[in-house]
């Protein structure tokens, strides 16, 4: 039987306070007995090397499913506030898709512009679940915010949930 | 005479010395010659407020380039020319603040993240600057990892600009709406290296250079891959590499890992004969229909680079012999002045920089009451207040308008001239200076680099880039393809002789070291980016930073105009540049010439400037000018 591959993503920035849970995240997570199924990935590097990467996953390899946890700031939600929603995977115009490459290979990672290139080059499932927790900390450092590191426990939980769901479905 | 405008005068025996008799050598008043200058602002609005033709011509942001770069012009639009060019980095850099009171090995790490390109050619000018701060000598071995390394972190560089930010410039699709005669005249040109590139005629090359859909746009991403994935074999991970340490590099290299690398390597030496011929074509191709295109972009020659890729039998990283050392490496070091070559000394060139502040947003840190920290270098040889050792950076974002301050990149200039940098200025030197180590594929004729690259599926071939009469966007853009040849044989000779350390036994890539905790030393990193010239200027007070200044290609090329009314390179070349668009006057007017003389300086914003407020890092910034609001 073919198997379901999910890849869960980290994307953030490292040592940037409240930018650093989705790491957080996956290190809990990688803790949890999650199957030979799910693959733990951090995501946060040019977005076209992660392009090339899913590129590169050989055919019995794929990935069905994409979640990504990352913070990002998002207007008129609180802090440590989480949202998920599926992708819709809308990709704009091709004038903002350059724009995104020539970010992305010149260094810029975010959620955005990982989506918009992903989708542009076709490389993402069917299946792409975002998880996103709105930071208030952006200064250096190791430490989260009150708020987020509270959000912490019910992404990691959220996430597992959704892992779950989708093995039993499969 | 080696300086024209500096107090420096060099005695019999070549040492320099200053020019006695002046109470004040370096004041201000010691004005460069012969070079051109702005208009004044108000000589400007006078211009604008007579003739209705005559607007304003802003890029905010400049798009297809490495980070925050915005662009004010003024031009007539009735004669086609820009009366007046301000070069707008718009965010600020903080590394020079961030350094001060670290251990100096923090920097090869905090450094790195000035560029999300070329990280590691900062990572790597930092360790130099340790090394020699620290006297530590790498191993031969190490040099040779190194000099790998940065080679492919250049053929990561090369290929991104030429075909995804600069590339588009020249595509069919920027090309036919904004020249459609000139784009009807590609359709007829045939491509004389189609033998070479596979394209018939140029505009059947034009349309593979359109951005996303275009196949030499894509395969740019693909080449990006291969240098990357090289690059991570011996740095493991890339941008910012955590393998550099002062003495070397602290990655395992085998005979397995230099075979890996070398499967990755070998796919540029077609892919360089196939861009070096794209380039010849294109550079032609505009120069015959248009010879005006010869002064889009077109400024003085004077370049300036600190030359990169240390010789392991040469380089002992100490500052007494950086004159020795520098000048046996694969690329030489050179200051080049209206096209002559001044000096291939690391000494010289550091002496004659210098860095003004009047139209950036920091405080003069020189004047009554300050005393001049290190009035000359470690070897005796004088320097100017305004000598990076001797800077102070002090950031003051105030008086925001043309008259006064636009900008947060500093004047760097060298004999008080705008220099500009580039990977170009690397080939310029070394072709010239005829100083390269003996080996078998590349070679200096004294106005030539002539590059012998290996059979692939196309074969051996022998390319050649000849230092160019006229200095403009176009020849920025065919050396910066020829320097994808030279690169790659960089990294063959540097690859060759680590295969023959390895067989040997010799595995040995780093030394051990110690940060003394005593004394005041200093330590400068002479290397180049991707874009060419890297300094990194240290000073240590008891094994803690007291200063750190970084000075990149883009802060010389984006620089604002001086004190004395001297443009920037991106300012004077596109001072320079005819407005050759056919919609000029309608609204579909894009000032492609300006965009192409701008880009072809391969702008790196974020190496310039950087990235911190009140509010935080940030991570993502829209940027807007704020010289809008003129005063």
């Amino acid at each position: 039987m073919a198997r379901s591959l999910t890849l869960v993503g980290a994307l953030g920035y490292r040592n940037l306070r409240d930018h650093s849970v989705a790491f957080e995240v996956l290190e809990r997570l990688s803790k949890a007995d999650l199957g030979p199924d799910v693959v733990l990935e951090d995501v946060s590097y040019n977005p076209i090397a992660v392009v090339q990467w899913l590129q590169a996953q050989p055919p019995d390899q794929q990935f069905q499913r994409v979640i990504v946890v990352s913070s990002i700031e998002r207007a008129g939600r609180a802090p440590g506030a989480v949202s998920t929603y599926e992708w819709d995977r809308v990709v704009p115009s091709d004038a903002l898709v350059q724009q995104a490459v020539t970010e992305a290979v010149t260094g810029i990672i975010s959620l955005d512009n990982t989506l918009v290139i992903a989708g542009y080059f076709g490389v993402l499932p069917a299946s792409v679940t975002i998880v996103e927790i709105e930071p208030l900390e952006h200064e250096f450092g190791d430490q989260l915010s009150a708020e987020v590191a509270r959000a912490m426990a019910s992404v990691v939980t959220l996430v597992r949930d959704m892992v779950h769901e989708r093995s039993l479905g499969a | 005479m080696c300086f024209k405008n500096l107090p420096v005068e060099f005695d019999e025996r070549g040492q320099p010395f200053l020019r006695g008799g002046i109470p004040d050598p370096y004041t201000a008043s010691t004005a460069p010659a012969n070079v051109p200058l702005q208009l004044s602002h108000e000589q400007v609005e006078e211009l604008v407020r007579r003739n209705g033709h005559v607007k304003s011509v802003d890029f905010d942001p400049v798009t297809r380039v490495a980070g925050a770069l915005a662009f004010h012009a003024v031009a007539d639009l009735k004669e086609g020319r820009v009366l007046e060019a301000r070069s707008v980095a718009t965010l600020f850099r903080g590394y020079e603040v961030i350094m001060v009171g670290r251990d100096p090995r923090d920097a090869i790490f905090i450094t790195s993240r000035a560029c999300g390109v070329c990280g590691g050619v900062h990572s790597t000018c930092s360790a130099l600057a340790i090394e020699m701060a620290i006297d530590c000598v790498p191993p031969p071995l190490g040099i040779l990892i190194r000099n790998l390394a940065l080679s492919l972190e250049f053929l990561y560089d090369h290929p991104l600009h030429l075909h995804l930010l600069a590339g588009p410039d020249y595509s069919a699709a920027i090309v036919e709406p904004t020249n459609p005669a000139l784009f009807a005249r590609a359709k007829k040109t045939e491509a004389p290296h189609a033998e070479v590139h596979g394209y018939r005629t140029i505009a059947a090359l034009m349309e593979d250079l359109n951005p996303l859909s275009g196949k030499l746009y894509v395969e740019a991403l693909h080449m990006t891959r291969l240098a990357r994935e090289a690059y991570v074999l011996i740095c493991g991970k890339y941008p910012h590499p955590q393998t550099i340490v002062p003495g070397g590099m602290s990655s395992t290299i085998t005979l397995t890992v230099m075979n890996e690398m070398f499967v990755r390597l070998s796919q540029f030496f077609d892919y360089s004969k196939k861009i070096a011929s794209i380039w010849d074509d294109l550079t032609e191709f505009f120069y015959e229909a248009n010879p005006r295109y010869k002064d889009v972009g077109r400024r003085r020659a004077n370049m300036i680079d600190t030359g990169i890729f240390d010789h392991p039998d040469a380089y002992d990283a100490s500052y007494k012999n950086a004159d020795a050392w520098g000048n046996r490496r694969w690329a030489t070091p050179g200051a080049i002045v209206d096209g002559e070559l001044r000096t291939t000394d690391l000494h010289t060139i550091n002496m004659g920089l210098e860095e003004f502040v009047e139209h950036s947003y920091y405080d003069e840190w020189t004047g009554e009451g300050q005393r001049q920290r290190f009035p000359t270098d470690p070897a005796g040889k004088p320097l100017s207040p305004y000598h990076p050792w001797n800077k102070i950076t002090k950031p003051r974002p105030e008086g925001q308008n043309w008259k006064e301050k636009y900008t947060w990149d500093t004047a760097p200039r060298w004999d008080r001239l705008g220099m500009e940098a580039g990977c170009y200025s690397r080939l310029w030197s070394t072709a010239v200076a005829q100083k390269l180590p003996k080996n078998p594929f590349i070679e200096a004729t004294g106005h030539s680099l002539k590059v012998r690259v290996p059979k692939g599926a196309l074969p051996e071939m022998d390319l050649e880039w000849h230092v160019p009469t006229v200095w403009n966007a176009f020849e920025r853009n065919r050396a910066r393809a020829h320097c994808v040849a030279f690169t790659s044989m960089v990294a063959m000779n540097n690859w060759m002789a680590a295969m023959d350390r390895l067989k040997n036994g010799d595995t040995r890539t780093s030394v051990p070291y110690e940060i003394p905790k005593t004394g005041e030393r200093l330590g400068v990193g002479f290397w180049g980016a991707g874009r060419g010239y890297l300094t990194h200027h240290l000073v240590l007070d008891r094994g803690a930073v007291s200063n750190y200044q970084i000075v990149t290609p883009s802060t010389w090329n984006a620089s604002p105009t001086d004190r004395w009314g001297q443009p920037g390179p991106y300012e004077e070349a596109v001072m320079n540049t005819p407005l050759l668009e056919e919609t000029l006057g309608t609204e579909e007017f894009r000032g492609i010439d300006v965009l192409r003389a701008i880009r072809s300086f391969d702008p790196c914003m974020p190496c310039t400037t950087h990235i911190h407020s009140d509010a935080g890092v940030i991570t993502r910034e829209v940027n807007t000018c704020a010289c809008g609001v003129d005063g």
